[in-house]
């Protein structure tokens, strides 16, 4: 990361940093120099902890999504056991929690949530956003996912049933939505920059390749 | 009685979903990684990190990373790793140095 990567005459690369607009900036920071000073934890564990997630994308989800699309082996994978298809593709979702994929079809759009917090399967698409985590899409998502989804700009069809998941700490989801029309004889790469990060959460659907 | 973080169908929250991002602060890539390491070496474990983010008094109150700050420092003293007092003195040499910094 390498905005965190400046190091200061003590070698604390997050001593001095740019933004501390709350007053838990300094009480966190001095809980982690006390916890390193005590031995407890140390400063390179904690900078290989935030390169660790930086590093972790969307972008993950949309190759998962994209192999699926043409590998009916590997769908099938996915659906079965989320970590081990991760793993066929290099993915570490190695941990405790467990990640459930669930499938969009012509009769069903699934949507995803975490009304007690903010739940997500950060090990394979990286921290939530910001949206996901606040008030409102939690307590509406299980209510009116229908009214949430028209803020996105989706408009599920009334016919097809709509399907609100909600996460925990023990149990994350993802969605594979729908391979859209026009995508025959698209690369994987191709397909994969089809999947946006909201494809996954439900909140969007994969757009339909522009014709020219 | 349903506690704070239970979101789901609260009316007095509904409204319109504000799709805006925040660049994440230093300070809050701290908070989460420093709560990550403390899982990973098993000084704390999630589900007390939910019941201390949970009965956080100011919960509505507060940003996110800042629930997540103010938890970890609450099970850091709880389970004796860390005093309150050498936490609010190291805060308080920290504020006093970036202010004259």
């Amino acid at each position: 990361m390498s905005e965190n990567g400046h190091e200061h005459e003590h070698g604390h690369p997050h001593a001095e940093p740019k933004h501390e607009t709350s007053p838990w900036a300094a009480r966190i920071r001095a809980v982690e120099e006390l916890l390193a000073e005590k031995g407890i934890l140390t400063h390179e564990e904690v900078e290989a902890q935030i390169e660790y997630m930086e590093a972790r994308s969307y972008e993950n989800g949309a190759r998962l999504v994209a192999r699926a699309w043409t590998d009916p082996g590997f769908k099938e994978l996915l659906l079965r056991d989320t970590k081990a298809a991760c793993s066929q593709l290099g993915i570490d979702a190695s941990g405790t929690v467990e990640f459930v994929t669930v499938e969009n079809t012509p009769a069903t759009h699934n949507l995803i949530v975490c009304t007690l917090c903010s739940c997500y399967p950060r090990a394979i698409l990286g921290r939530p956003p910001d949206w996901y985590k606040s008030p409102a899409y939690r307590s509406r998502a299980v209510v009116e996912p229908r009214a949430v989804m028209r803020e996105f700009g989706l408009e599920i069809p009334e016919d097809t049933s709509v399907s609100v998941h909600d996460s925990s700490a023990d149990v994350r989801y993802l969605v594979l939505p729908m391979r859209p029309p026009g995508t025959e004889g698209m690369t994987e790469d191709e397909l994969a920059d089809l999947v946006t990060r909201d494809c996954l959460v439900g909140t969007a659907v994969p757009r339909e390749p522009a014709r020219v | 009685m349903t506690g704070i973080h239970d979101m789901g169908g609260r009316r007095e929250e509904f409204g319109p979903v504000d799709k805006s991002q925040h660049e994440l602060e230093d300070w809050e890539r701290l908070a989460d990684a420093v709560n990550y390491v403390l899982n990973a070496k098993g000084h704390k474990t999630t589900d007390e990190m939910r019941r201390a983010i949970e009965s956080l008094r100011e919960y509505r109150e507060m940003s996110y990373y800042e629930r997540w700050a103010a938890a970890a420092e609450a099970l850091v003293v709880e389970k004796g790793l860390l005093t309150q007092e050498e936490i609010d003195e190291r805060a308080a040499a920290l504020e006093r140095r970036w202010e004259s910094g």
